[in-house]
C-alpha cells in the first residue's frame, strides 16, 4: 500500500544535457545576443541621460504641474512635489533616475509589443486560447528560472533587467487591451459598419477610443508591475534604488532598507496617480 | 427534497473538513519526542556537504532527525543567535560584520574550526594569461600577475555598458569582503578606468563567470574556494601584497584565509541531550582540499549530498577516528558498510 503515498516510479531526466545545450546555444549565438544587448543598454542609457540632464527643480516643477493638471487639484500637485523632494533630500536622486530609466525602457517596450498583441488576440478566440497559457506562464514562472539563461545570453546588468521586467510587465497590457476591445458594445461596432467604415477604420476610430479607459488601466498596471520588479533586477546587477534595498537587506540595516523602500513606494504612488488621472480623462463621454 | 439534499451535502463537507483538520494536526505531535537538529543551509555546495556529513553521523549514531533551513549568511547568523537555527557548519567569520562582538557577548558558541586554508580574491581565467591552444584562445594579458597590474588592462576586461572602461566583478553586496574589496579598488586607483560591478547575488556572479568562461572571454571577478565553480573551471588568483593584520581591512593587502568555524546556538549547545553531538562537532575539522575533493566527486559522479557524504566518510575513516570516541567511530564505520 506504500505506493499510494509515495510515487512508485520516476521519469529519468537528463538535466545535465539541458544545461549543456543551453550553454552551447549561448556560445553559438553570441553575436545575435550581443546586438540585442547593445540595443537595450543604449535605450536605458538614453533615458538615464535625459533624466540626468533635467535639473531636479525643473523635474519637481514638471511633476507638480502634471499632478495639478491631471487631478484638477493644486493640493495633489503639491503632494507629489513634496514626496519627490524627500527622495532628493535623502540623497537618492541619481539612483532614482537610474531606476526610472530601466522602468521607462521596459514599459516602452511592453507598450510597443503588448498593444499590437492585445489587439491581435481580441480578434479571434483561437489566438486567445493560445496566448492565455503563455501569459499565465510569463507571470507565474519563478523569475530566476528564466533569468539565469537570460544572464547567460545577455550578461549582467541593464539588459537582462529590462528583459525580466518586460516579460513580467507586458502581460497586463496584453490582457487589458484584449479585454477592453472585447467589452465594447456590439451595437456601436455594428453602427460604425452600417455607416460604411472598413475594419481598420472601425478599429482605429471607434473601437480603440471606446476601449481607451481599459487600455489606459493596462498601461497603469504595466507600470506598477515594472516597479515591483525593481529589487529582483538588482539581484542580477542592475544599479539604482533596488541595489540599495538589496544591500540594506543583506547587511540587516533595517533603517536603510526602509528609506530606500519608501523611495520606491513614492515613485510607484506618483506614477500610479499620474497615469490613473490619464485614465479618467480618457473616458469617452457617452451622455450627450 | 432539494433542500434536504443541499443540507446533507453541506453537513458532509463540514464533517470531512473537520476530520481532515484533526488528522492533519495529530500527524505532527507524533514526532515531538525525537531529537531534532536544524542545520543552517547558506546555499553553497560545501555548506550542504558538511551538513550532510555531520547529519549522517548524527542520524546513525544518535538518532537525530535532520532538518535544514536555507537562507543567506546574515539571515542565518541572526537565526543562530535567536536559536531558530541550531548548527551552522560553515561560519565564514570574516563575512559577518557583527561576528566578533556576538561571540564576545556570548550570544552563540563557537565549537572550533572547520577549515581555515581557503582562498578568496580576484580571479581571472587561466586562458587570459596563458592562452589555450585547444580552444584557439590567444592570451590577451600574458603579463598579468597581480591585482596591482589589473588596472593596466581596461580594454581586455571591457565593460559593455560603459565604453572605454574595464569591469571588475565585486563580491556579493552585504558581505564584509565587498566593503574591503571596494576599498582595495579605490586604494589601487582603479576607479579611473574600471567599474566596480556589484553582481547582486551569488547566482548572478557564478552565471557571469560561467558565461564568460564558456565563451572564452576575459573576466576579472571576485570568488572564493572551495566551490564547485573553481573546482570546475581553471582560474588563477591574482597576487596581492602579503597579508597584514592591521591594514587588510582597508584593502591594502591580500585577504587572509577566513577562519571558517562551526557555530551552535546557545539553546542547542546547553541542552544536556545534545552533549555527544556537541563533542563530535567540537572535534569536527576538515580542510579546503578535503572539501574540494568531496565537491569534485559530487560533480563528476552526479551523486546527491547524502551519497557523497557516505563516500567521503568511507574514503577517510581516519577522520571518524579523529572526531569520535573509538566505540562510536567503530559503530559508524559498521553502519556505513551496511
Amino acid at each position: 500500500m506504500n505506493w499510494l503515498y509515495e510515487f512508485p516510479f520516476e521519469i529519468p531526466m537528463d538535466l545535465k544535457a539541458i544545461d549543456a545545450s543551453v550553454r552551447a546555444f549561448s556560445v553559438e549565438y553570441d553575436g545575435f545576443f550581443s546586438v540585442i544587448r547593445g540595443g537595450l543598454v543604449n535605450l536605458v542609457s538614453f533615458f538615464n541621460n535625459v533624466l540626468d540632464m533635467i535639473p531636479w527643480a525643473v523635474f519637481i516643477l514638471l511633476v507638480f504641474l502634471a499632478g495639478w493638471r491631471v487631478s484638477r487639484k493644486i493640493s495633489k500637485g503639491l503632494l507629489f512635489a513634496v514626496l519627490l523632494l524627500f527622495i532628493g533630500a535623502v540623497g537618492f536622486w541619481s539612483l532614482m533616475n537610474e531606476t526610472l530609466a530601466i522602468i521607462l525602457a521596459s514599459v516602452l517596450i511592453s507598450l510597443l509589443i503588448g498593444f499590437p498583441i492585445g489587439i491581435f488576440i481580441s480578434t479571434g478566440d483561437r489566438a486567445n486560447n493560445i496566448m492565455r497559457p503563455i501569459l499565465d506562464t510569463m507571470q507565474t514562472m519563478p523569475v530566476f528560472v528564466y533569468l539565469i539563461p537570460a544572464m547567460l545570453f545577455f550578461g549582467l546588468g541593464k539588459a537582462p533587467a529590462v528583459i525580466a521586467t518586460t516579460i513580467y510587465a507586458i502581460v497586463p497590457m496584453i490582457r487589458l487591451t484584449n479585454l477592453g476591445i472585447r467589452q465594447i458594445d456590439g451595437e456601436i461596432v455594428e453602427a460604425s459598419k452600417a455607416f460604411g467604415s472598413t475594419k481598420l477604420q472601425s478599429l482605429i476610430k471607434v473601437q480603440i477610443p471606446q476601449a481607451l479607459p481599459t487600455i489606459m488601466t493596462g498601461v497603469n498596471q504595466t507600470l506598477m508591475m515594472a516597479i515591483s520588479m525593481v529589487v529582483t533586477t538588482s539581484m542580477i546587477g542592475a544599479t539604482g534604488l533596488g541595489m540599495e534595498v538589496l544591500i540594506a537587506v543583506n547587511r540587516v540595516e533595517i533603517g536603510r532598507g526602509l528609506v530606500s523602500g519608501t523611495s520606491v513606494v513614492i515613485i510607484a504612488v506618483v506614477l500610479d496617480r499620474l497615469t490613473q488621472g490619464l485614465v479618467k480623462r480618457s473616458e469617452v463621454k457617452t451622455d450627450g | 427534497m432539494v433542500f434536504c439534499l443541499k443540507r446533507i451535502i453541506g453537513i458532509i463537507l463540514i464533517a470531512s473538513m473537520l476530520a481532515i483538520t484533526v488528522v492533519g494536526c495529530s500527524g505532527d505531535s507524533g514526532t515531538a519526542t525525537t531529537k531534532e537538529v536544524n542545520f543552517a543551509d547558506a546555499g553553497w555546495d560545501s555548506n550542504k556537504l558538511h551538513n550532510a556529513i555531520a547529519g549522517l553521523v548524527a542520524e546513525e549514531l544518535w538518532d537525530y532527525e535532520i532538518k535544514e533551513t536555507p537562507g543567506s549568511s546574515t539571515v542565518l547568523h541572526e537565526g543562530l543567535l535567536k536559536g531558530e537555527v541550531d548548527v551552522h557548519m560553515e561560519v565564514w567569520t570574516d563575512n559577518l560584520a557583527t561576528y566578533s562582538e556576538d561571540l564576545a557577548a556570548g550570544k552563540l558558541q563557537e565549537l572550533g574550526t572547520n577549515f581555515d586554508d581557503n582562498n578568496q580574491g580576484v580571479y581571472v581565467p587561466r586562458y587570459v594569461i596563458e592562452g589555450d591552444a585547444e580552444r584557439g584562445i590567444v592570451a590577451s594579458a600574458p603579463d598579468l600577475k597581480s591585482i596591482q597590474d589589473l588596472k593596466n588592462y581596461p580594454d581586455v576586461f571591457k565593460d559593455e555598458e560603459n565604453a572605454g572602461m574595464g569591469r571588475m566583478y565585486g563580491a556579493i553586496p552585504g558581505w564584509q569582503v565587498d566593503e574591503i574589496l571596494y576599498k582595495k579598488f579605490m586604494y589601487l586607483g582603479m576607479e579611473e578606468n574600471f567599474i566596480y560591478f556589484r553582481p547582486g547575488s551569488d547566482a548572478a556572479l557564478s552565471t557571469a563567470i560561467t558565461s564568460a568562461y564558456e565563451k572564452g572571454e576575459p573576466i576579472a571577478a571576485y570568488y572564493w574556494e572551495p566551490t564547485w565553480l573553481l573546482g570546475l573551471y581553471d582560474m588563477v588568483l591574482l597576487e596581492d601584497e602579503p597579508f597584514d593584520q592591521e591594514t587588510y581591512l582597508e584593502g591594502k593587502t591580500a585577504m587572509p584565509s577566513v577562519d571558517v568555524t562551526v557555530g551552535v546556538s546557545n539553546e542547542f549547545g546547553d541542552a544536556e541531550e545534545n552533549k555527544e553531538f556537541i563533542d563530535f562537532l567540537s572535534n569536527y575539522e576538515t580542510s579546503s582540499a578535503l572539501t574540494s575533493e568531496g565537491l569534485g566527486y559530487m560533480q563528476e559522479s552526479g551523486s546527491d549530498y547524502k551519497e557523497t557524504a557516505k563516500w567521503f566518510l568511507n574514503e577517510h575513516p581516519e577522520l571518524l577516528d579523529a572526531w569520535l570516541t573509538p566505540e562510536d567511530a567503530e559503530a559508524m564505520k559498521t553502519a556505513l558498510n551496511q
